[in-house]
């Protein structure tokens, strides 16, 4: 058998911070090599590009056409994975996008077909499925170990992100969307089942912002298991960490509960204004590090495999639509007081 | 009739400068403890404590002082008693409160107040009438963390609160003491747990606008099992989480209160200052999770500081902190949450908090 060649990446945008720690995560591969960063905003692609030592581009139509690129990674504004998708799809290359997918779904649509039409993968970027401790998580639920579930308490709270994330065009709404999808694919996942109506809470309370800050979403699963999804904004933006994502499934015979982001070093330092790097983003002089950065790694080197081997992606792009419509309903139903049923 | 019930009630000139008479309806489990905290206040005396169970009433008495009886009748037509506080199961709440009421008596009951608002409304009007003060056992209200977050939140540390988590989790407890699961009885988990995040809630941001709820309480696994968890809008818009657990395997409350320019978690568990590991009954070949158990060793605990407040209150003419209507305003939203569980719909209020 012999060797495959690495799989060569170009990044598309760093609009979203994820495309730092996937850069780095493709840097860490033996079956990986970043060959490009294209960001149409020079002063953030140059520096990235300076980090890893690759060239920049500005245009993305002219990175997507190059032959030395196999693969894609997309990690712009939400309204623009569309153009980007569509683009690299035309010109062959496999696609692995930010999440959320889309602002919407006629736009979602179009890049799953888009990539079926031209015969290459699809990934929705949801880093959370393959965290070490969700991936334990669903084998306990999976496995019995509650016993029969029975409902789902679950949170994904984090700092206001503000610059384009508030922008209603760019992000398609505010915190609802940046926070929903992930717990949802994680759900599905878990379940192999779908949501199928939600009642929702949603307002602007914390921020002077054009989107909403604060969400509760009270859902219901095709198996019957009622869960409930906190997509807050509410963390200061002096709390120690980004934010997290918190699951509670709770079973007939136990509760298992998890808090995938809270294995950190407590840090606490007296120097008051220099920024630190290992506590980036931070607004106090008390901060949690990382113990380990998981999920983000795992997702990158599971589509290079995919990639590389030709083999199907684990998580596709029908897997974000599906996150996508869960918060659209929300919308939905925090606009008419309402359930609202999702049509699948 | 009801003058001269109101020339029986003891007034507060009566009572400041001696201590309030008590006689207690039901001596297990809560009524215990409110039994010793009557005894061995300052401000209280412990006259009667009635029990069906003539036994475990007597055996209290004989440890801490006081008489004992199976008739709150007795208890209740004493001259001597100034206040009856009400510790039994829920269903005979009305009936041990308006015969209180009927003696003029202060009381204090338990919560919840009643199981259905006409009840609880009945016993309002009778202390009402009677001109008697009747307070009700939030007892949430008086724990230390929740007073300092409404210390908090009403001095603005943390701007105008946008959202809130609140979470009561307990093991199953109707092993036990089946009557808890029993929803004609206790009303069960929404009844007896969830009451306090509801009422603690509504404490801290006024009236509810909306109730959304998700829950086991009418599913076949409720005798063994419950769990709710509750969406509530306020009209002052915030946005709250609540849950009650009777499916966790130690018990357990948080508190998260999200604001503007600052937030307020708090934890039962990590601020534990007493934590009990126990090896013995460990199978060391075995591997297993050991259930320590959490506690916050207290020289003021809120059981009795409740009471106490209770007692200084009619000594005082001060007026209680959670009167008749207000554990009516938590009954009413227990209930309406057990309606959004059958139903699936949302409840809505007016800004009166009745129901629309």
């Amino acid at each position: 058998m012999s060797m495959k060649p690495p799989v060569r990446i170009a990044v598309l945008s760093l609009a979203h911070g994820h495309g730092y720690s996937y850069s780095e995560a493709i840097q860490g591969l033996p079956n990986a090599t970043l060959v490009a960063i294209a960001d149409d905003n020079e002063e953030r692609g140059k520096a990235a590009a300076e980090r890893y030592g690759v060239p920049w581009e500005a245009d993305f139509r002219q990175t997507v056409q190059r032959d030395d690129i196999d693969a894609v990674i997309i990690c712009s504004e939400n309204n623009r994975h569309k153009e980007m998708t569509l683009a690299a799809a035309e010109a062959g290359k496999h696609v692995l996008c930010e999440k959320p997918l889309s602002t919407n779904v006629a736009d979602a649509q179009a890049m799953i077909d888009a990539c079926a039409r031209a015969g290459v993968q699809l990934q929705t970027a949801f880093p959370v499925r393959f965290h070490a401790a969700v991936v334990a998580l669903r084998d306990a639920v999976v496995g019995g170990r509650i016993g029969t579930p029975l409902a789902v308490a679950a949170r994904n709270p984090g700092r206001c992100p503000h610059s384009w994330f508030v922008d209603k065009e760019l992000a398609g709404g505010g915190a609802v969307i940046d926070h929903t999808v992930h717990v949802v694919d994680v759900l599905r996942w878990m379940f192999d089942a779908e949501f199928t109506d939600v009642f929702a809470e949603i307002d602007t309370r914390m921020y002077d912002i054009p989107v909403d800050d604060t969400g509760l979403l009270m859902m219901r699963m095709s198996n019957g298991l009622p869960v409930s999804l906190d997509t807050s904004w509410s963390r200061p933006a002096s709390w120690p960490i980004w934010g997290g994502v918190m699951i509670d499934v709770i079973g007939e015979d136990g509760v298992i509960s998890l808090d995938a982001f809270n294995d950190n070093l407590h840090v606490s330092r007296d120097a008051s204004s220099d920024d630190h790097p290992v506590m980036p983003g931070a607004q106090s002089n008390y901060a949690f590090v990382p113990v380990e950065h998981s999920g983000d790694p795992e997702m990158i080197a599971s589509f290079i495999d995919a990639v590389q081997q030709g083999t199907d992606v684990l998580v596709t792009g029908v897997d974000g639509l599906k996150a996508v419509q869960v918060a659209l309903a929300a919308y939905e139903s925090a606009k008419t007081g309402t359930m609202v049923s999702i049509q699948h | 009739m009801t003058a001269e019930i109101r020339s029986n009630v003891s007034t507060h000139e009566n009572m400041q400068d001696r201590p309030v008479r008590f006689a207690i309806a039901g001596v297990g489990g809560m009524g215990g403890v409110h039994a010793r905290s009557l005894a061995a206040l300052e401000e209280s005396d412990l006259v009667w404590l009635v029990d069906l169970d003539l036994p475990v009433a007597e055996r209290l008495a004989n440890d801490i002082g006081g008489k004992a009886t199976t008739s709150m009748e007795e208890a209740f037509s004493d001259p001597s008693v100034d206040a009856v506080l009400v510790a039994l199961p829920t269903f005979l709440h009305r009936q041990a409160v308006e015969l209180a009421a009927s003696h003029g008596k202060h009381v204090f009951c338990e919560k919840p107040i009643a199981m259905t608002t006409e009840d609880g409304q009945a016993m309002v009007q009778a202390c009402k009438d009677a001109g008697v003060t009747f307070m009700v056992g939030h007892v949430v209200r008086f724990y230390h963390e929740n007073a300092k977050i409404k210390t908090m939140i009403d001095d603005g540390s943390i701007g105008e609160v946008a959202t809130v988590r609140t979470q009561r989790l307990s093991p199953p407890v109707m092993q036990r003491r089946p009557w808890f699961a029993d929803l004609e009885k206790s009303g069960g988990l929404v009844l007896d747990l969830l009451i306090h995040e509801l009422d603690t809630l509504r404490w801290y941001f006024g009236e509810v606008k909306r109730i959304y709820a998700h829950g086991l309480s009418y599913s076949p696994i409720q005798k063994k099992r419950d769990y709710v968890m509750v969406s509530i809008r306020f009209h002052s818009g915030v946005i709250a989480h609540t849950e009650a657990s009777w499916s966790h395997a130690t018990f357990r409350t948080s508190i998260e209160v999200a604001g503007k320019t600052g937030l307020i978690k708090y934890e039962s568990e990590d601020s534990s200052t007493l934590v009990l590991e126990r090896t013995k009954e460990l199978d060391l070949n075995v591997p297993t999770i050991p259930s320590p158990s959490y506690a916050r060793p207290s020289s003021n605990q809120p059981h009795r500081i409740e009471v106490q407040h209770f007692a200084r209150a009619l000594k005082s003419g001060d007026p209680v902190l959670v009167d008749g209507e207000e554990g009516l305003h938590a009954l009413r939203l227990s209930l309406a949450v057990l309606e959004s569980v059958r139903t699936g719909e949302p409840i809505t209020f007016d800004e009166q908090g009745q129901r629309v």
